[in-house]
């Protein structure tokens, strides 16, 4: 009787326990004799408060800790193991926790004798809690043990003397790497031990036969040879053949695999037929697993992939929903880059669509809108919208996300596409998932401009009826920017004013500013007085208006309406088409407030920060919004351990970065007292290597393009030990032009030394020329450059310089001055309107070239091209939609503001690589050839 | 229902025949307390055993009486814990390698510091003086001169001249532990 009293008494304790009192209890470790119930009782409460989230302050921690060696002197298994976990979580925060080191190790020795079977129960804790209280000096002392820990018979043991060595790793790497041959060996014994237990069954000796020790050994080993390319793949391929059993190693090994394939080329071949042996091992897990490495290689071509979508599609017909998930979560990861390749799984994904499992059919119709060409756009719109009705808000947020995907990919489907989605904003549904179809209405307005008038209509009808204040207050914003230039702008005034009469305070604010938007927006340069006129009859009722902010902000916009004529305030204060550089903002900001206390002398120069107008940032946005949304939205995790460098940053991050590093570039060179006179920076090129990392002085190039100037950084690194240079300079000669006639029009101007360069010192020469020739001078050369300098050793006794040197010179790589280093790139809204303008106005040159072989595929090319060409993918043609052929639209500005449109057609095959053809118009004389040059 | 009569005659055996006692045993690093241990535990003597990191615990059973023995490191990281340890023990055992005359004054500023500490006054204390079996052993009477045991007081002190080699005395410190424990 006594006994379950006392149980239910504990297990209400364990539901609330605070941290005093349990403290306050842990005296009762220091009796004696000692009580292993109720200490493992009391031992499970701290474990439950520290799991909690409950923190021992560090006193407390050691007091419990060293309460707690005491408990070692009782044999009690049970209470052994609790001992162990508690020492474990105590470990971070008690101090000399390394106290119970010996008897650790006791433990884990396993001495036998009395109580052996007992110990075998906690060697593993014991193992494992070693590993937590050891430091690096002392992990000698214990090599021995682990050693033999790893190869130990007892499944259990060995994994946790595997997974502490993997923990011990960082602290101590020589020790632990030391241990290969054991893991090793635990790698190929596990394997006996799963094939023991198979074949005989339950009358086998050893525990269990999961072969989970060969999991953690691959591991192990894996961190142990992590920088060792020849040594991994041998572990792969040694592996590989057959004598690994438990499907989570091989999952291990594929991974490995795909990364190797990834780092190296040349082990793709025979990575990529270990993978495609794996797509038929019987364990599922691993099929995926392969599968999904397959697709995830670098550039994989069709034939490669082929047999992994094969695999992926058997399992789209299987009868486990699990393996369905998983199938399909691959094969819409793939569909993202690769669309063409999963095409012929379209008919089981349509199955899929009906599947009672909404995860499944919510992957199964966002991969199909990413496979679906043009034409099966709208059908499978039908399909959406008949299952939209019974999946859930975030279901539907992932399918509208895929649908604006779609908008910005098939401009020219965005008719039915804006149908289906007025259709779902008029459903019911939560906040998050309108706010989703709003965004996406939002960008087709700004990226599609044809559809622009109708959105806005369907917008306008919403916001007649929308619960959401966030939402409305949004959109009537929208509509004070994008009404005044349609072709009907009173249309909208009515929609508006509604709100003024029928919505909330908050929303009747907005709408008094998006009114008064209309007020002042002129239309082919002049302002319609009958919509002046209405506007300020409007305003001047909201002036009626009971809440403050929505009266005042009537009245201030009055009041500049009626100004006007006096000047821009208006134009300023409600048409506000700019915004400022938020990188470069927000760059400056930075520097200002980390800056020491003098720099806060002066307030902050607001008028420093560029100003950027809507287009541009527009550019960025939408390029932003392209890479996030082709990516996955329900990604899967990459690879722990191994994140696969991407291909090539994202425009979006390089564009941002670009701003960055302009300004950072432009406040370096205004430190050059030579270089003030020339006026503002124009443009800067990134940085272009012109030797080996590797060699004796490291240069890199960067181009500075001034009104007038053309400015050459060099930073030189001095990589040598013993040496110093002195005097540090570079002569750059720009080659003869071809042709005698053609004068280049560049004057070498001055040449900045480096005075001194000490080792590992980076020292930053600049070198100028005056663009001489007429306007627009835009000088295209081939500088080939010399190092000069003299160098004097160190004398190693002394440690310094000799006072002879001798002077020298060092030839390092040519630097090329392109058309693209004048050209900026900058966003329209439309290709086809700035195609026809330019081309009315400016010249235009076409010519077609061969990239060879050496670019894989259109994608590499885009990329490419827009780099060195210098100029902005317009309307989504960055990303490749077709492998075979593809039209990259480009736009962009010369540092004097002329506009450059470039369109180049491509085709692609496997023989002959990328061929091309480019048409490049421009405003100003002589920049479409220019631009046309830049790409040879 | 076996675990229950089993919980009941470990509760009779505790109760009128067993008689359990802590003993720390402390000293500077190889002065041979773990050798001393496992020589009182019935093992061999080993000539290559390892410094103690931390404390190792071993029961010692001489008649009806369970000496639970802390057998604490010596090296200087760890005599800052020794305290902790010898708090409500029935006896601290300090043992010193009377054959090392260079570390006697270490040694002694060490027993000196740790006797300070008011939440272990009144613990009787035994001075061991290990290997006497080596020649340039100080005996007995120099060992509590150089140790200034006659200083201490409130506490019973003893002195010993022992040798875990050669198991010489053995008895008579577990006699006087075993005198320690009716209290």
């Amino acid at each position: 009787m006594r006994y379950s009293k006392k149980d239910e008494d504990a297990d209400q304790a364990i539901f609330k326990v605070d941290r005093t009192s349990v403290f306050q209890e842990a005296r009762l470790f220091n009796t004696s004799p000692i009580s292993p119930r109720r200490c493992r009782i009391l031992l499970t409460k701290i474990t439950y408060l520290l799991h909690t989230g409950e923190r021992f302050p560090t006193s407390e921690a050691t007091s419990l800790f060293f309460g707690i060696t005491k408990l070692f002197q009782h044999r009690d298994a049970a209470l052994r193991q609790m001992v162990y976990l508690v020492i474990k979580e105590l470990a971070d925060t008690a101090e000399d926790v390394i106290m119970v080191t010996s008897s650790v190790m006791k433990d884990v020795a396993g001495s036998g004798g009395r109580g052996a079977g007992e110990q075998e129960v906690y060697r593993a804790n014991a193992i494992r809690a070693l590993c937590r209280i050891i430091d690096g000096t002392t992990v000698q002392a214990i090599e021995r043990l682990l050693k033999t820990a790893i190869v130990d018979k007892t499944p259990s043991v060995s994994s946790a003397a595997l997974v502490s060595s993997y923990h011990l790793l960082p602290t101590a790497r020589d020790v632990v790497r030391r241990w290969a041959n054991e893991t090793q060996e635990a790698v190929l014994s596990g394997s006996k031990s799963s094939a023991f237990s198979l074949g005989f069954g339950s009358s086998s000796s050893t525990p269990q036969g999961s072969g989970m020790t060969q999991y953690h050994a691959i591991g192990l080993l894996y961190q142990m040879r992590a920088h060792d390319r020849m040594a991994l793949v041998k572990m792969v391929q040694q592996f590989s053949s057959g004598n690994v059993k438990n499907p989570a190693a091989v999952v291990m090994l594929v991974r490995l695999a795909a990364k190797l394939a990834d780092e190296d080329p040349g082990l793709r071949k025979p990575m990529y037929t270990l993978l495609d042996g794996w797509l038929r091992h019987k364990a599922e897990m691993v099929n995926f697993e392969a599968a999904k490495a397959i697709c995830e290689l670098r550039d994989v071509t069709d034939a490669e992939v082929a047999p992994a979508i094969h695999a992926l599609q058997l399992y789209l017909t299987s009868p486990r929903a699990v393996a369905k998930f998983t199938a399909i979560r691959i094969l819409h990861n793939f569909a993202s880059i690769r669309p063409a390749a999963v095409n012929v799984c379209n008919i089981d994904i349509e199955t899929l669509i009906s599947n009672t499992n909404r995860s499944i059919a919510t992957f199964a119709i966002t991969t199909l809108l990413k496979t679906g060409n043009e034409g099966s756009v709208d059908r499978l719109m039908g399909k959406t919208s008949a299952i939209m009705a019974d999946i859930t808000d975030e279901f539907k947020i992932t399918i509208v996300e895929a649908i604006r995907t779609l908008c910005l990919k098939f401009p020219s489907k965005q008719a039915g596409m804006l149908s289906f989605l007025s259709g779902i904003l008029r459903d019911e549904g939560g906040y998050e998932f309108k706010r989703a179809v709003v965004e996406s209405m939002f960008d087709l307005i700004k990226f599609v401009p044809e559809s622009k008038e109708e959105a806005l209509a369907h917008l306008c009808e919403f916001i007649e009826d929308c619960e959401f204040t966030k939402l409305a207050v949004r959109i009537l914003h929208l509509l004070g920017i994008e009404g005044p230039k349609t072709s009907q702008p009173t249309k909208y005034i009515r929609y508006i004013y509604n709100r003024v009469v029928l919505e909330n305070a908050v929303v009747r604010a907005a709408a008094v500013t998006a009114l008064a938007k209309f007020g002042v927006a002129s239309k082919d340069g002049k302002i319609d007085p009958e919509v002046k006129k209405s506007v300020v009859v409007l305003l001047t009722r909201c002036l009626d208006d009971p809440d403050d902010e929505a009266r005042d902000r009537a009245a201030l916009n009055l009041r500049l309406i009626q100004e006007e004529e006096g000047g821009g305030v208006a134009e300023r204060f409600i048409k506000n088409e700019s915004t400022f550089s938020l990188p470069i903002f927000e760059h400056q900001l930075v520097m200002y407030v980390t800056g020491d206390q003098s720099t806060f002398d002066t307030p902050f120069d607001i008028s420093s920060i560029p100003i950027v107008t809507r287009a541009e940032a527009d550019a960025e946005d939408r390029s932003l919004k392209l890479r996030s949304t082709t990516m996955p939205t329900l990604r899967a995790p990459t690879t722990p351990g191994a994140p696969r460098p991407s291909a090539s940053p994202s425009t979006a991050e390089a564009a941002t970065s670009t701003a960055a590093a302009a300004q950072r570039y432009a406040q370096q060179l205004a430190t050059v007292p030579e270089l003030k006179p020339y006026g503002p920076l124009l443009k800067s090129s990134r940085d272009v290597e012109l030797t080996e990392a590797e060699t004796e002085y490291v240069v890199t190039a960067i181009k500075h393009i001034f009104k007038d100037h053309l400015v050459l950084q060099f930073n030189v690194k001095n990589t040598l030990t013993d040496t110093i240079l002195e005097d540090v300079s570079m002569v750059a000669t720009p080659a003869d032009p071809e042709d005698e006639e053609q004068a280049l029009g560049l004057e070498e101007d001055f040449i900045i030394p480096v005075p001194k360069l000490a080792t590992q010192e980076v020292g930053t020469i600049y070198v100028s020329f005056k663009r001489t020739g007429e306007e627009p001078n835009y000088a295209i050369t081939t500088f080939a450059n010399v190092l000069k300098f003299t160098s004097k050793e160190i004398d190693p006794s002394t440690g310094e310089p000799e006072d002879q040197g001798f002077e020298d010179e060092y030839q390092v790589e040519d630097l090329e001055l392109t058309g693209g280093d004048y050209v900026i790139p900058s966003f329209a809204g439309s290709f086809g309107n700035v195609w026809e303008q330019v081309g009315a106005a400016g010249s235009e040159v076409t010519e077609t070239f061969s990239l060879g072989t050496g670019v894989k595929g259109i994608q590499e090319a885009c990329e490419a091209l827009a780099q060195s060409l210098s100029l902005q993918p317009l309307e989504g043609s960055d990303v490749v939609a077709n492998t075979a052929t593809h039209n990259l639209k480009l736009f962009g500005k010369t540092i004097s503001g002329g506009r450059v449109v470039a369109q180049i057609k491509m085709a692609y095959s496997s023989k002959t690589g990328v061929a091309l053809k480019i048409t490049a118009r421009a405003e100003e004389e002589g920049v479409a050839e220019m631009v046309v040059g830049s790409v040879a | 229902m076996s675990g229950f009569f089993r919980r009941i005659y470990d509760w009779l055996l505790r109760m009128f025949w067993a008689t359990e006692m802590d003993v720390t045993m402390i000293g500077l690093q190889n002065a041979g307390k773990t050798s001393l241990l496992r020589v009182l535990a019935g093992g061999e003597f080993t000539y290559d055993s390892i410094p103690t990191v931390g404390f190792n615990m071993k029961r010692v059973q001489k008649g009806h009486v369970t000496l639970k023995c802390w057998d604490l490191g010596g090296q200087p990281r760890f005599r800052s814990m020794w305290e902790r340890y010898c708090r409500g023990v029935s006896a601290i055992v300090f043992i010193v390698d009377s054959a090392d005359t260079s570390s006697l004054p270490i040694a002694k500023d060490e027993l000196h510091s740790l006797l300070q500490k008011p939440m272990l006054n009144g613990i009787p204390l035994l001075v061991l003086g290990n290997k006497s079996d080596l020649p340039d052993k100080i005996s007995v009477d120099e060992l509590i001169e150089a140790m200034d045991l006659k200083d201490i007081t409130n506490r019973e002190v003893s002195c010993y001249a022992i040798s875990a080699k050669e198991e010489t005395n053995l008895d008579a410190v577990l006699q006087w532990l075993i005198g320690r424990a009716k209290k």
